[in-house]
């Protein structure tokens, strides 16, 4: 097992070198440059060229990626050209928002989109079966900004119960009734991905349903809850556990909308805002981090899948 | 043990606890985490940095108003006054100012303001702020002539040197000399910010908040409060500047009492928010106006001011207002670069401001041997009212028959592109109103757009060179009349934009007739 993970991590190298060149290079393609944007529309060329030599940016662009490779290395994923802070420091501000924001709505996706799935699968062709077909259809084609929207207008503007945005820090204050400002956040990003955990875990486990060993398993008389949680959810998990491994990674770096909406101070609308100020070493550190992000989760899932089918063998 | 044996274990006492955790979790979740004194403004984005000398963001401005101040201030009839300053002389022929500056001013650092900081502060700017050149291009030198005396000499007259002074975007904002004479052209970092006004900078929680504190050693200046100038009256303990990019997230959370002061609501809400009980409207009193600029120095329009006149005849700016802003309290289809009732208000040129006559646009543009060659016009989707209206425009240009290459993008790659004189033909951007019509960017013959020619040099120079308000204001009126004769831009109209603040806040202005808003003088009731 150990052997394994070395292994794993040493192959995920080229995909990172690779990664970040192609990063690199794409953000460099864009055309703008972040002196322009910090100096305003009144700068003229001097002043944008003598900020552009100060911050390194007019040296030729593989040079500032050896450089920029040899800090990484060192473990400095250098400074914000925009908040002049580590990158290290602004990431983790954002990572405390989405890892939590990802967390709930994980929480929420799990505890909606298995059960559901579970009974749709049992009770698939009845009413039952298809009014949740409907649900997870209206579910998955709401906009996520237009139901954030709505629930902050209804929730948080008409009956004023939770808060309509941000997200004051709970690391920093200790103090847990902050959480609050993530469940609105949370019950929006879970909705669409509820929608299709339904649907998977519902597909998954008809499919597993018109196997011999399902079929024996109730010609032996085994109760038919049983037979639905032992053999056919555990059996149809193996699929979902995969797809809800890349949901997680995603709810961390791609819930841009829903942080904007809830003016949230997350990864995903930093990265996107740091491309709109063109502030390369955060789309750069963020891209990395997430790179690495994406690669440790699929470690645990595969991990995970052994664990859930024994025929899988860690090689 | 089984669930039921561990629940029928647990005793009265063990219930109360529960209980009384649950209701204090409640009560922690019914009150606000926010300190009281907190104003809470949610601002469009968050600022470049803090460093106001060598940016014009607005931003940076709106943050940096309550943290940094400069020799002088506008009142509330946008006139110059000190604030740093107490006073000046002025040699009989304009080229020496001596400027006395008010003793006992304590940085935020405790240091006491003195000739040194105010002459580093100056140079830094002169040298390395894009406003600071206009001024330091007519400076022989800045030199501290006492420990609060400072002497400008200048190389030749130049009229408008006070409005520079007073002007905090872009502007000579006074900070230790320490700190800002070794400044360069990389923006200071936030922590350096450092000044005398009302508040002082905290921290700068990236994508969260910028907090600025109550200085509790300000030094008030004198006088009775009027615009900017005279004392403040702070009661607020802080205020925190939140980047709510989401415009119905900022009124919501105006509505609800997250938020103070929301800014930048669309013109689409304001007849709705202006009947709206949970918040209150306040809405500019000076208006920003969208510029569509011409390339002066390559492509197409360069020196054809006729093509460029065709152009203009083809702009209906009413319709494209009306379609972009919405209601017509929020704009004015007028040509002026002031309004009426401001210091440099004329009408000079105007009747040239064009109504979208598409046959006369027509007939121009032949006459001035328009070939159906492309025009690239860029206009950037960053802001709505830049593409709204550009939009209109293309297509008025194209009913004109103009062969119209529309080009979106967003802002940082138009403001790369504009710097190359061969990638365009016209852009569009928008202005704030200006203290003095010198610091309008097309004014300056480095700005994209590049408009100079001999007639513009000339009233240029008599502009600057003259002390004489009524002379510089007559001046004024003919430039005005040359834009409409030589079409550097076209100016689009007055765009009010408006803000919404809660009913709780007590002390601001019913309209902001300011450059920006400030909350010195803001209360929590």
């Amino acid at each position: 097992m150990g052997i394994y993970v070395l292994k794993r991590l040493l192959g995920a190298i080229p995909t990172l070198v690779i990664a970040s060149l192609l990063v690199f290079a794409f953000i460099h393609l864009i055309p703008g440059d972040p002196a322009s944007v910090m100096l305003g529309d009144m700068a003229d060329a001097e002043d944008i060229a003598a900020l552009r030599t100060e911050l390194g940016l007019d040296r030729p662009i593989w040079e500032q990626y050896l450089l920029w490779v040899s800090h990484v290395l060192q473990g400095d994923l250098g400074s914000s050209i925009y908040f002049q802070e580590p990158v290290l420091r602004v990431i983790g501000e954002g990572a405390e928002t989405s890892a939590f924001l990802a967390l709930f709505t994980m929480i929420l996706i799990i505890a909606i989109g298995l059960p559901a799935g579970i009974v749709a699968a049992s009770f698939h062709g009845t009413r039952i079966d298809q009014s949740l077909s409907g649900l997870t259809m209206l579910f998955a084609s709401i906009p996520t900004f237009w139901l954030g929207l709505y629930l902050i207008f209804t929730i948080a503007v008409r009956l004023n119960l939770l808060p309509t945005s941000g997200f004051p820090s709970v690391l920093e204050s200790g103090n847990l009734a902050n959480f609050r400002y993530l469940i609105l956040p949370a019950i929006t990003l879970s909705a669409p991905n509820s929608a299709l955990v339904i649907r998977l875990v519902r597909a998954g486990m008809l499919d597993v349903m018109r196997e011999d060993y399902v079929r024996t398993a109730r010609a032996k008389g085994i109760a038919e809850h049983a037979v639905i949680l032992r053999h056919v959810f555990r059996n149809a998990l193996i699929g979902v556990v995969a797809t809800l491994g890349f949901t997680f990674v995603g709810l961390v770096s791609e819930a841009v909308v829903t942080e904007t909406v809830f003016a949230l101070p997350g990864i995903g609308r930093l990265v996107v805002q740091s491309i709109l100020r063109r502030d390369y070493p955060v789309i750069q550190g963020i891209i990395l981090v997430v790179i690495v992000f994406y690669i440790l989760v699929n470690l645990v899932v595969d991990i995970v899948t052994t664990w859930l089918d024994p025929r899988v063998k860690l090689q | 043990m089984t669930m039921l044996e561990g629940r029928a274990r647990l005793g009265p006492a063990a219930w109360l606890k529960t209980a009384s955790v649950a209701a204090a979790m409640t009560m922690a979740l019914a009150t606000s985490a926010w300190a009281q004194g907190t104003f809470r403004f949610a601002m469009t984005d968050e600022p470049p940095h803090l460093d106001v000398q060598v940016t014009t963001a607005t931003l940076t401005t709106l943050v940096d108003m309550h943290i940094l101040e400069t020799l002088y201030t506008f009142n509330s009839k946008l006139e110059p006054v000190p604030l740093l300053a107490e006073s000046e002389t002025v040699s009989d022929d304009g080229k020496t100012v001596v400027i006395k500056l008010r003793e006992g001013v304590p940085f935020h650092n405790g240091k006491e303001m003195t000739a040194e900081d105010v002459v580093a502060s100056l140079d830094r700017w002169g040298q390395y702020g894009g406003r600071g050149k206009v001024l330091y291009d007519h400076i022989q030198s800045v030199e501290a002539t006492g420990d609060h005396e400072v002497t400008i000499t200048f190389k030749d007259v130049f009229g408008p040197w006070k409005n520079l002074l007073a002007f905090n975007n872009g502007g000579p904002a006074i900070m230790p000399a320490e700190i800002v004479g070794q400044a360069t052209a990389e923006p200071l970092a936030p922590e350096q910010i450092i000044g005398t006004g009302p508040f002082s900078f905290s921290e700068w929680r990236p994508n969260r908040y910028i907090e600025v504190v109550k200085f509790e050693d300000y030094a008030q200046p004198p006088g009775a409060p009027d615009g900017y100038a005279g004392p403040k009256d702070v009661t607020l303990d802080a205020i925190q500047f939140i980047a709510v990019p989401d415009v119905g997230t900022r009124v919501s959370g105006v509505q609800a009492g997250d938020y103070d002061y929301a800014e930048l609501i669309p013109g689409d809400l304001y007849e709705e928010l202006s009947s709206d009980d949970t918040v209150v409207t306040i809405r500019a009193g000076i208006p920003e106006y969208p510029l569509v600029f011409f390339n002066s120095s390559d492509g197409i329009f360069k020196d054809n001011y006729a093509l460029r006149r065709a152009v203009m005849a083809a702009f209906n700016n009413a319709d494209a207002l009306r379609i972009a802003v919405g209601p017509e309290e929020l704009w004015d289809a007028q040509g002026a670069l002031y309004r009426e009732g401001q210091f440099w208000y004329n009408d000079a040129g105007i009747d040239s401001y064009p109504s979208g006559d598409l046959e006369q646009a027509k007939k121009l543009a032949d006459e001035a041997g328009y070939n159906g060659e492309p025009i690239r016009f860029m206009v950037s989707s960053s802001y709505p009212l830049h593409h709204d209206t550009g939009v209109v425009f293309a297509q008025e240009m194209r009913d004109a028959g103009f062969n119209v290459d529309l080009q979106i993008y967003d802002w940082p790659t138009l403001v790369n592109r504009r710097a190359e004189p061969g990638l365009w033909d016209m852009f569009e951007t928008t202005h704030g109103a200006m203290p003095d019509p010198i610091l309008y960017t097309f004014m300056n013959d480095n700005y994209p757009g590049w408009w100079t020619s001999p007639e513009k040099e000339e009233l240029e120079a008599k502009f600057t060179g003259s002390t004489d308000p009524e002379e510089r204001k007559q001046t004024w009126a003919d430039i005005q009349k040359l834009m409409y004769e030589q079409v550097p831009i076209i100016k689009v109209g007055d765009v009010f934009t408006f803000d919404i603040v809660s009913p709780r806040i007590e002390g601001l202005p019913e309209q902001q007739t300011m450059f920006w808003p400030v909350f010195w003088n803001a209360h929590k009731s």
